[in-house]
């Protein structure tokens, strides 16, 4: 099988010369023509977690400026880094602008238990909001940078912003969603499929492509996360390959039969009414 | 690439000049000091956490030899003292149990390959020991592709210990034959007997062996096309079912073995050339396909299949049809290639045993690729294996506009293209007839590394032909 093509996330634009190296392949790979970028004076970035809710009520970034609600943006960590940890004081939230974060909690008997990942545009530490501390763990799985917005000012201003205030609420809903998702009784095979789906239409929400993507997290944080065994995950993921399903290549990923993806994750996603193809599954 | 081999004697005279093999894109002299033990371990983790993580290919080192063979460039030990293997076995247990714990049990070795020196410098018995070994600390495939192959010099193995390597598990064997004429072999310091050689081969196929490979040299002292024709004959009546022909590099500089050779004993470059000649013609006529880069095949084997259908690949142990797996080199000198990175144990035998009496995992030197030097493998490992180069693929995969990314390869491709060597049509780069007895010309016009202006004056390599 020929293996999948990868695109890096800002080919190369010249040369022979020596010096000149391809950037390091990240997550998710992005296509140069939707490539996040650092919005501006008066637009959003990219990626933006809250652009949509904000846009919606005519908000634009220096009408935010204007309320004092700064956001700063953050990072890089490197992989490895933990951006915050079990009961550090919580005040902001935090938006992934670029690369993708693994939350986890250690329970009594040391054992790590992986609780998601999160990718460009989505939220993490909104589990904090009821405690004022963070419930959980948070560490880079390669280059992150965050939006970090000061909770407080958001709530100020979700008060007066009817939409940001539905928008946050909604971003709660999908978080509690996730975290129950693999409690079902579902088969390897399923469980994997969701996952790929899942990721797979999160991603495509986000402008990048739903069928081919780069993996950051471990196989042992793929397997911890979907309640498998390591080798279970190796396993489920070869015999997709052998049945022309996907086309794996190290960490690259393709999705090559989607229909029989979809069909295998249905049960695992709940959802699959064909209109809801907006990026709001479940995982 | 199946094609006939053509011969044009000129065109291999103006392109005989050093360069690398590209058994490893970067070559190993781009190794830095900068990689070491804790680079080797952070390679290692990310490869088990790959999804499906690469099975894994061992090769293990012995560098101990009876005597020298002064052709030799292979980082060896001269001795007779037989007690050696022992101190030596006992490091290499303690770096097979250090290493072997990095990796997650359920990653399948496909290969294992022992080369030297002279692997058969150990005794059956202390093979069967590392295999064991090896055996307990990984998890061997079941599978019929699954090898277990040795480099045999036949002056020191007997028919009856071949066959007790074949119950071990060995199935594939290598033998150095270089050449029969006994001239040739009292200059370089090789005496060996054909039946001597012949029994082995013999033992080999009564052991139910897959293949057997011998290997030949042209351009060694005294060697001439009367004696090395008559080498050929004798070891195309073998049928050995892979055949590796060598052209002889003379770099005393490099290597010291190589100053007992007389140099007013090596035949003229012209003289070479009939050699590699004769040999490419005597093969093709007893049915020998070229597989590339020296390597020839019979064409049932799997080598030669492989090759016909795309599935060759290109590794520091020479060609295979292994695909890409993770390669774990244990020993002294030994190279490892874990996910994106290359790396070397210390070549010499004092400063390896120090680090594993130290606990420490023997790295000496190694280079991770960056996002570059991972294309022009890919590159390279095409025109080796494949002998052509489909651009879209290379562009879709690593993001590149190949005319552009590439303008100073293709212009020093520009006069090869004009000696018919490899041809440029839209879309791909195809290594012609002409052109695959210089693979490596060609794909140095690739290589980063490669000082283009000093090649022609450059000790570091051998020579094309």
């Amino acid at each position: 099988m020929p293996p999948p093509s990868r695109r890096w996330v800002s080919p190369a634009r010249s040369s022979d010369c020596a010096g000149v190296a391809i950037a390091p392949p990240a997550f998710p790979q992005i296509d140069e023509r939707i490539a996040a970028d650092d919005g501006g004076a008066l637009e959003f970035c990219s990626t933006c977690a809250f652009s949509q809710a904000c846009t919606a009520q005519g908000m634009d970034k220096r009408g935010l400026r204007d309320l004092h609600v700064l956001v700063d943006h953050v990072g890089p960590f490197q992989a490895g880094d933990h951006i915050f940890r079990e009961g550090d004081r919580f005040d902001a939230i935090a938006a992934v602008r670029a690369g993708s974060v693994k939350t986890y909690v250690i329970d009594r008997g040391g054992r790590e238990h992986v609780l998601g990942f999160y990718l460009p545009g989505e939220v993490i530490g909104l589990d904090a909001i009821d405690d004022d501390s963070f419930t959980c763990n948070a560490v880079a799985l390669d280059t992150v940078t965050l939006c970090r917005f000061s909770f407080p000012k958001i709530s100020m201003l979700a008060a007066r912003l009817p939409g940001l205030q539905q928008h946050l609420f909604r971003l709660l809903s999908r978080d509690i969603g996730r975290a129950a998702l693999l409690a079902g009784d579902f088969t390897a095979d399923e469980r994997m499929a969701a996952f790929l789906i899942g990721l797979s239409r999160r991603l495509a929400a986000r402008g990048f492509s739903p069928d081919r993507f780069h993996l950051t997290m471990a196989r042992t944080d793929i397997a911890n996360y979907l309640r498998l065994a390591p080798e279970t995950v190796s396993r489920v993921l070869k015999h997709f390959q052998d049945d022309g399903v996907v086309c794996v290549d190290r960490r690259e990923v393709e999705l090559l039969d989607r229909a029989r993806l979809e069909a295998l994750a249905a049960a695992a996603l709940r959802d699959l009414s064909p209109g809801r193809r907006d990026g709001k599954p479940a995982l | 690439m199946s094609s006939p081999l053509p011969f044009n004697a000129d065109l291999l005279r103006r392109y005989d000049r050093p360069g690398p093999r590209y058994t490893s894109y970067p070559t190993a002299p781009q190794f830095s000091k900068d990689f070491g033990e804790t680079q080797f371990r952070e390679a290692v983790l990310a490869s088990n956490g790959d999804p499906i993580p690469r099975r894994l290919s061992l090769y293990v080192h012995v560098p101990f030899c009876l005597d020298p063979c002064f052709y030799c460039g292979c980082n060896r030990i001269i001795t007779r003292d037989k007690g050696r293997a022992e101190t030596y076995l006992a490091r290499l247990y303690r770096e097979i149990d250090l290493t072997a714990a990095l990796f997650d049990r359920d990653r399948e070795v496909i290969q294992l390959h022992f080369g030297g020196g002279t692997p058969n410098f150990l005794s059956p018995a202390q093979l069967r020991e590392i295999v064991d070994t090896l055996r307990r600390q990984f998890h061997f495939s079941d599978s019929r592709e699954r090898d277990i192959s040795i480099e045999l010099d036949p002056r020191f193995i007997s028919p009856a210990d071949v066959i007790e390597l074949a119950g071990i598990g060995f199935n594939r064997a290598s033998l150095g034959v270089q050449d029969f004429d006994p001239q040739v072999q009292e200059a370089v310091n090789r005496i060996q007997g054909v039946e001597e050689t012949r029994a082995v081969i013999d033992a080999c196929r009564a052991g139910g062996f897959k293949s057997v490979n011998v290997d030949l040299i042209y351009g060694l002292p005294k060697q001439n096309v009367e004696g090395f024709a008559r080498t050929l004959d004798t070891v195309v009546e073998m049928r050995p079912d892979r055949l590796a022909v060598y052209g002889y590099a003379h770099l005393p500089t490099l290597f010291k073995a190589q100053n007992q050779i007389e140099a007013a004993d090596l035949p003229t470059p012209q003289a070479k050339l009939a050699l590699l000649q004769l040999a490419i013609e005597k093969l093709t006529v007893a049915g020998y396909v070229y597989v590339g880069m020296d390597h020839f095949a019979l064409p049932e084997d799997e080598l030669a299949r492989a090759q016909a259908h795309g599935g060759l690949h290109r590794n520091f142990m020479g060609y295979t049809t292994h695909a890409d797996s993770d390669l774990i080199g244990l020993g002294v000198s030994a190279i490892s290639h874990i996910g994106d990175t290359f790396s070397q144990n210390p070549r010499d035998l004092a400063v390896w045993q120090q680090a594993i009496d130290e606990g420490r995992l023997p790295v000496a030197r190694g280079m991770r690729l960056n996002g570059d030097d991972q294309l022009r493998a890919d590159l390279i490992q095409r025109l080796m294996c494949q002998g052509e180069v489909l651009i879209s693929a290379l562009e879709q995969r690593y993001g590149i506009e190949f005319e552009t990314y590439f303008a100073k390869a293709l212009e020093r491709l520009r006069p090869l293209v004009a000696d018919g060597l490899v041809g440029i049509e839209p879309g791909r780069i195809t290594v012609s007839p002409r052109g695959r007895l210089l693979l490596r010309n060609i794909a140095m016009c690739f290589d980063r590394y490669f000082d283009h202006a000093a090649a022609v004056t450059s000790l570091g390599f051998s020579r094309a032909i």
